[in-house]
């Protein structure tokens, strides 16, 4: 009863109050799910920033073309959801441009990234749309990435520090192949959503095979997983990314590359709003 | 009334002025101590009124997980059987259907994201005041051709995307169906409301127009419900779980506003806390008063005393004289105390007095309108009273037995 009270009740509050703040202050179980890998010791002379270059740049290079289909399955779905789409990624200038082909409602949409803006245009209202940082953790085309995964790329990089924790046997089938696994942990003031990452990267290749994502709390949110490589130029670029958001069960999200055009040239007017409303 | 009675009722009169002023002592405290555990019973109620009338009701029923993940995956079916549950629910004022989500608003070069609530307005006035703060146009409309899409914002989200009334907001969001989502709704009226963050964040449409965006035919997120008041709320909700039946109640839960707005229950726990913390101290100042007065009265009467015991008195009957003259200064101040506060709280049971620009300030900051209110519950005097009584009972010891095992010889001697 809230409304009425004897006095006797502000007694129970004062000693609910009292046990809530010991309950508080003290240090809480961490309900970390970080598994024990059983790692053989890497060779000392391995440069974990250089293995975290090379995996990045066995995907992209500094202006890219991709073409790309995305399926996303939920159980609220009888059929998987599927989005096919391109973009252009100019990446030393951190700009890129994402135009949705089908399905055929969101066809012409596009979304424009230049570094720390991104926009959105709906052809069918003909709207041009900033998307504020509040909706950047919101999905992404109804996918399990969000409006932030588009404007972290090539973050890994620059916001975390890189340290070698050893080489997989690929043994125990984390990973297909022997695999050195990396953590990155982001610098202290890096506007990040990831408490940490744990990368494994191919030991011949230096391509990523797979990556975990996991909060400040430790707990493991998002298994990424790398396959169908193809060789393009000297590069080993994954053509199949399957991405696993562990707190939606029964959840997924992959993405196969179509096209992928490296080292090209792209006029800068393709970054602008102008071109954004352009709907090709 | 026997003669003890009678004795113990004489020797509390028997110097009128110091039992007067602790008598009065005691009144002060009662008086004090009723008035603000009225007004703190008062201001709780209207607090959580005040919450649940913007809020989700006393009780919500929503999908296993929706209060989590706030994702349109938790849902409750909307097949009539919900419905029919909650036409035989006991204690119920009110109840509305909702369909809650986020969604990102547009016009011109300005966006913000906001909760989206779909609501349908005759349903909506049973539980909410929405409709009522309104700060300029009107509410949306009860009922909407499809396709209408009318469109009433928190005012501070209105003049973050600079909307005027009768402009046409882009509504950007992802559908049940993971397809996108996205209306031009015309903008037909925005609100003023006490808690600052839904002014910032709310965006109410119809239930029609939610349905229909979010492709959520057959399914709405929650149903509101409004208890007949705060104290009804775990009746409600047992009554409800027993009429939905364990085969609806799988997917769904029901949860009472101390569950919804832990924040508000936390806020009176403490403000509580502080209030009888400061009154127990009252009391008990107000308890060694009375020991104080009848330790005095003793003291002046060892001679009187020594002459009974000599003469034969048993000391317990002693006691019970000593005991109840305490138990008497205690009581005819809290007779008066009564008498003269619940009649007052009963005159300002329900009377709202607006407060002062600065109080006004905290109140915004939990949500509520700026006003004091009283409330009379019965549990207010009946409580007072019993834990005066027995502060007075613990204060009367130790002079009661002080004076039945005083020595007659000694206390003959002395004075």
């Amino acid at each position: 009863m809230i409304s009425s009270h004897g006095t006797l009740r502000g007694g129970f509050g004062a000693i609910a109050i009292l046990l809530t703040w010991v309950a508080l202050s003290l240090p809480t179980a961490n309900a970390a799910n970080i598994r024990e890998l059983e790692l053989e010791p890497a060779p000392a002379s391995i440069d974990a920033r250089e293995l975290a270059h090379r995996s990045e740049d066995n995907m992209r290079s500094d202006r890219t073309f991709f073409r790309g289909k995305m399926t996303v399955v939920s159980p609220r779905l009888t059929r998987p959801r599927v989005v096919a789409f391109h973009s252009w990624e100019d990446r030393p200038a951190k700009k890129s441009l994402i135009r949705i082909d089908t399905p055929a409602k969101d066809k012409g949409s596009g979304f424009l990234k230049i570094h720390p803006n991104l926009w959105m245009y709906v052809p069918r209202v003909e709207r041009t749309v900033r998307i504020p940082p509040s909706m950047m953790l919101q999905s992404w085309m109804g996918s399990d990435f969000s409006n932030d995964d588009l404007m972290r790329e090539s973050s890994e990089l620059e916001d975390y520090d890189h340290r070698v924790l050893g080489i997989d046997p690929a043994t125990n089938g984390d990973v297909p192949r022997r695999a050195y696994v990396l953590e990155y942990k982001p610098h202290e003031d890096a506007a990040v959503v990831w408490g940490k990452i744990i990368a494994w990267l191919d030991v011949e290749t230096g391509a990523p095979l797979r990556q975990d994502f996991y909060d400040e709390e430790g707990a493991l949110l998002r298994v990424m997983r790398f396959s169908d490589y193809r060789t393009i130029g000297n590069r080993h670029v994954p053509h199949h990314w399957s991405m696993l958001p562990l707190e939606k069960p029964g959840h997924s999200t992959e993405i196969e590359i179509q096209e992928m055009q490296f080292d090209i040239e792209i006029d800068d007017d393709v970054f602008t709003t102008r071109n954004l409303k352009r709907r090709e | 009334m026997n003669l003890e009675t009678r004795l113990a009722w004489r020797n509390v009169w028997r110097n009128p002025r110091r039992t007067a002023l602790s008598v009065a002592a005691t009144v002060f405290a009662v008086f004090l101590v009723v008035l603000s555990i009225g007004m703190a019973d008062g201001v709780h109620e209207k607090m959580i009124e005040d919450a649940v009338r913007l809020g989700s009701g006393h009780v919500a029923i929503s999908g296993e997980g929706f209060r989590k993940n706030m994702t349109l995956e938790q849902f409750v079916p909307w097949d009539g059987r919900v419905e029919a549950a909650l036409a035989d629910a006991e204690g119920l004022r009110g109840w509305a259907p909702r369909i809650s989500s986020f969604a990102l608003l547009s016009l011109g070069d300005h966006s913000q994201g906001g909760m989206i609530i779909g609501i349908d307005p005759a349903r909506e006035s049973s539980v909410t005041e929405f409709s009522e703060k309104l700060a300029e146009g009107r509410f949306v409309a009860e009922l909407t051709v499809p396709g209408t899409r009318e469109l009433v914002l928190g005012r501070k989200l209105a003049a973050k995307l600079d909307a005027k009334l009768g402009d046409k907001v882009l509504l950007y969001g992802v559908a049940y169906s993971l397809e996108t989502a996205y209306e031009l709704f015309t903008l037909v009226g925005t609100l003023a409301l006490p808690d600052p963050r839904m002014e910032k964040n709310l965006a109410i449409i119809h239930i029609a127009d939610a349905s229909d965006f979010y492709v959520y035919e057959g399914k709405i997120t929650e149903v509101a419900l409004l208890a007949t008041d705060a104290a009804h709320t775990d009746g409600l909700r047992s009554s409800i779980t027993a009429a939905l039946g364990p085969e609806l109640l799988g997917s769904l839960e029901l949860q009472g506003y101390e569950e919804l707005m832990p924040e508000i229950v936390q806020f009176i726990l403490l403000d509580d806390a502080g209030m009888y913390a400061t009154l127990i101290i009252l009391v008990v100042v107000v308890g060694f008063g009375i020991l104080n007065t009848i330790l005095m009265a003793i003291l002046e009467r060892s001679h009187e005393l020594g002459v009974v015991l000599a003469l034969g008195l048993q000391p317990i009957k002693l006691f019970r004289m000593i005991y109840l003259e305490s138990m008497m200064l205690a009581g005819v101040g809290l007779v008066i105390g009564l008498s003269l506060a619940v009649p007052l709280l009963a005159y300002l049971h329900g009377m709202e007095f607006p407060l002062s620009d600065e109080l006004a300030k905290t109140t915004e900051f939990i949500g509520m309108e700026p006003m004091m209110t009283f409330k009379l519950g019965a549990m207010n005097p009946i409580g007072s009273t019993i834990t005066i009584l027995i502060v007075a009972a613990a204060a009367a010891l130790y002079p009661a037995i002080k004076a039945s095992r005083a020595k007659p010889v000694e206390a003959l001697r002395s004075l």
